[in-house]
């Protein structure tokens, strides 16, 4: 625990010094798992993997590695769910959703290590703010992990007011275009920063939106863009995102270095933030590793390959190494120029296979055509 | 792009003909049927035309890779020929036997014609090869009116095809209207949808139940939906050479067709022969798929791997068996699930005793299309019964799941009969004429 403590509250998130710590907190993670989790150490077993293994940290990507898919299809806790204080959903595009759990001890280091990633990156702020969120509205119901990282995201300066891209009614979510146009306008007009925070994708369609009615907006100085997930499924009409900042800086009159893009996993919760060469350095907290698309062993810098994370953040659930379908490659410390030294990952897009068609019957469709 | 009265019309000049269909569709059918003799002289006419030479190079520019291009181009030349339209058209027809008879119960002689139910609305969801034109194809082949929804993105290699046709016939421009319309827009979909006696829809069940919803009811849909097929072998020795061709036949369609073989039954209710069974697969399977490689696609791999290596760490708390390469897998499983596999190269294989097909399957009954029968002569027409109760509509071979001959039902029907209705006439009688007359 000394070793993790050491290792989530110092000073400098991207720090390239390294005293043993992480792997030492590492090992010490999968063991807890190991000790209280029989299905986990099962699949360690089955896996043929033992600690002994890990001697050092070119040794992470021998621990049997969960992808996003397993969390999708298995409950995997390792502490009683009464211990839980947050659940999450991924937002599942495809229609099956991951349920992720955290404990107070995993929340705090978790919620520890994101305020020092947003403090580096000038996201904390004592101003009253003003929010637009380009998401959906918390919901008791709706576990959304993405609502949730949107609604978290408004506490790291004072939430004077908040509107929602995707407001929540009796009967689910309903778009909000004109609430969110009217809040611009008024929040314009009081002066005070202003925060967009969410999907690119509901970003692109309010700055499209205020084009047609011919809207050019002078936000306060300290506003901010922050943007995480996907365009999900309106990836036929996504944008790069040098285009969109444009967009966003000739509507809005937000400065390109206001924006911040955000990678996050609802099984992999820490905040990787885009560099302004384009690229998500890896924290103190994880180290990332790129796999072979068929092996899954680790490819040399520069390949693509399959992105997998180890990280001792979380004790509710082996989430120690996870693996998220995405496609990325990895590039070596110190070489992307922006200043921080850590390695960091390129995103080339989702594991799938494009521009393929199928009439073959879906999962969806033959079980919905069964009577049960 | 739009394609209306032989010529491509932007969104502006196509808006105005969606606002005029219903009378550019009855000048149409007042202007008189198109032939079905004409339509195959025009496909004839572009099949003699379709060389290597001009149009593989079109192809490719199209995003086709060169060794499909020729293999498509084979099959248009084959399928568009008159020869094999004429005996496809023979096939489900017969003779064109609008001879009149004499009903038992009927005081006088009746005479019954196959006719076009009169307009089509085509719908093709996705951007499998030149589906709109094929299917329009269908429609002019059936003497109908057709209107195309072009899937979303457009789809240039159908819009070429129709091209060609309106060339070789130029009467086809007026019965052919092609509306490059986003599904979303709803209003232009109802319109369309408003003037068409029936609705060809292509695709899964959004593309189905988004049809359904905007018909109304006096109009007739036709569905391509999606459908699964498997293959189901019997008896303890199924031959080597057989399991080789299915091996063959998985990795040349990668799981992608309605009749790909998405998982294996083994007629047992024993899950260590299903294992067995998988062990055996597995390395057939493997050298199929040695013999056939994929081109190297992280993204297509990454998918196929995540799959099966999440099965391999299920494996660890649940009675199943993963057999998993760099190439292919084969997983085993304990229950007798009908499900697709996790495509390019990765078969299941599942328990299903020969007595439990009927209750296994039954409940898919739509969905169910190919099943490849691999068993023993002797016990054939038993499990084919089985398996056509519970609702399989094709039986093949091991090799043979793909393949396709001319005159085929597809899904269970003879595809153009569902584009036509039969009309009944009363013969009137007919006074001689005298020759003092």
């Amino acid at each position: 625990m000394k070793d993790k403590t050491k290792l989530f509250f110092g000073k400098n998130p991207y720090s390239a010094k390294d005293d043993g710590a992480f792997l030492r907190a590492v090992r010490e993670n999968v063991r807890f798992h190991a000790e209280h989790n029989p299905k986990y150490a099962q699949i360690l077993e089955h896996c043929e993997f033992s600690l002994d293994e890990l001697t050092d940290e070119a040794d992470l990507y021998k621990i049997p590695v969960l992808p996003t898919l397993y969390f999708k299809r298995n409950e995997l806790f390792t502490v009683p769910k009464e211990k839980l204080v947050l659940e999450a959903t991924s937002s599942g595009t495809k229609g099956q959703k991951s349920v992720v759990g955290f404990d107070r001890q995993s929340m705090l280091y978790g919620v520890g290590a994101a305020a020092r990633l947003f403090a580096y990156h000038g996201m904390i702020s004592a101003l009253a703010t003003n929010y637009i969120v380009l998401g959906f509205e918390p919901d008791g119901r709706l576990g959304l992990g993405a609502a949730k990282t949107a609604y978290g995201v408004t506490k790291f300066a004072p939430a004077l007011h908040r509107v929602y891209a995707l407001k929540k009614t009796e009967h689910g979510h309903a778009e909000n275009r004109e609430g969110v146009l009217d809040a611009l306008l008024r929040y314009e007009k009081q002066g005070l920063p202003v925060r967009l925070v969410g999907f690119p994708a509901y970003l692109h369609i309010l700055m499209i939106e205020l084009r047609r009615r011919d809207i050019s907006l002078r936000l306060h100085g300290r506003s901010m863009v922050i943007l995480g997930g996907g365009w999900k499924q309106f990836s036929g009409e996504a944008i790069d995102n040098d285009s969109l900042f444009a967009l966003v800086r000739e509507t809005l009159g937000i400065a390109r270095e206001n924006c911040l893009e955000f990678f996050s996993a609802a099984e992999h919760p820490l905040p990787y933030c885009k560099c302004k060469n384009g690229c998500f350095h890896a924290p103190v907290y994880s180290r990332v590793i790129v796999r072979d698309a068929e092996t899954l062993l680790p490819v040399p810098n520069g390949t693509p390959g399959i992105l997998s994370f180890v990280s001792p953040l979380v004790t509710s659930m082996p989430l120690v190494s996870v693996m998220t379908d995405d496609i990325a490659v990895l590039h070596g410390g110190g070489g992307c120029g922006c200043g921080i030294q850590t390695p960091c990952f390129e995103l080339l897009g989702r594991a799938n296979a494009r521009g393929v068609h199928t009439c073959a019957a879906t999962a969806a469709e033959l079980t919905g055509g069964k009577r049960t | 792009m739009n394609l209306i009265h032989g010529k491509r019309m932007d969104a502006e000049e196509s808006k105005r003909e969606l606002a005029r269909i219903d009378e550019s569709v009855l000048q149409s059918l007042a202007s008189g049927r198109l032939t079905r003799e004409s339509v195959i002289a025009a496909c004839d006419a572009l099949s003699k035309k379709l060389n290597g030479r001009a149009y593989l190079p079109a192809l490719v520019s199209l995003g086709m890779k060169p060794e499909k291009a020729e293999t498509e181009l084979a099959e248009y030349r084959r399928m568009l020929s008159r020869e094999y339209l004429e005996s496809w058209v023979g096939r489900e027809f017969g003779e064109r036997a609008d001879r009149s008879f004499q009903p038992m119960d009927f005081g006088r002689p009746v005479r019954q014609t196959w006719a076009p139910l009169g307009v089509l609305l085509h719908i093709a969801a996705g951007n499998a090869d030149a589906l709109p034109a094929f299917s329009v194809i269908e429609g002019l082949l059936t003497e109908n009116v057709n209107i195309v929804k072009l899937p979303g993105g457009g789809d240039e290699l159908s819009l070429r095809i129709l091209e060609e046709l309106i060339e070789a016939e130029p009467r086809i421009a007026g019965k052919v209207f092609v509306f490059d319309v986003p599904s979303s827009d709803l209003a232009a979909m109802e319109r369309l949808a408003g003037v068409a006696d029936a609705i060809v829809v292509w695709g899964g069940d959004a593309a189905v139940r988004a049809v359904r919803s905007m018909a109304k009811p006096d109009t007739r849909i036709v569905e391509w939906g999606h459908k699964i097929s498997f293959a189901y072998v019997s008896g303890g020795a199924a031959a080597e050479s057989d399991l080789r061709e299915l091996a063959k036949h998985v990795c040349e369609t990668n799981q992608l067709l309605c009749s790909s073989c998405q998982g294996i039954y083994v007629d047992t209710d024993s899950f260590g022969q299903v294992v067995a069974f998988a062990e055996r697969f597995y390395p057939i399977l493997e050298r199929a798929a040695e013999r056939d490689p994929l081109p190297d696609d992280p993204f297509r791999a990454a998918q196929a791997t995540l799959s099966l290596y999440t099965e391999e760490l299920e494996a660890a708390n649940t009675n199943k068996r993963v057999f998993r390469g760099k190439s292919c897998g084969v997983v085993a499983y304990d229950d007798s699930e009908l499900m697709p596999s996790h495509t390019f190269r990765s078969v299941w294989v599942r328990p299903l005793p020969g007595e439990r097909i009927l209750r296994t399957l039954k409940p898919y009954k739509s969905r169910l299309q190919t099943a490849a029968l691999v068993c023993g002569a002797g016990e054939t027409r038993e499990l084919e019964e089985a398996l056509v109760t519970a609702g399989v509509v094709r039986i093949t071979t091991g090799g043979g799941m793909s393949a396709h001959y001319c005159g085929m039902p597809h899904d269970g029907e003879f595809a153009l009969r569902r584009y036509m209705k039969i009309v009944s006439y009363e013969n009137r009688p007919v006074i001689p004429r005298t020759k003092e007359e």
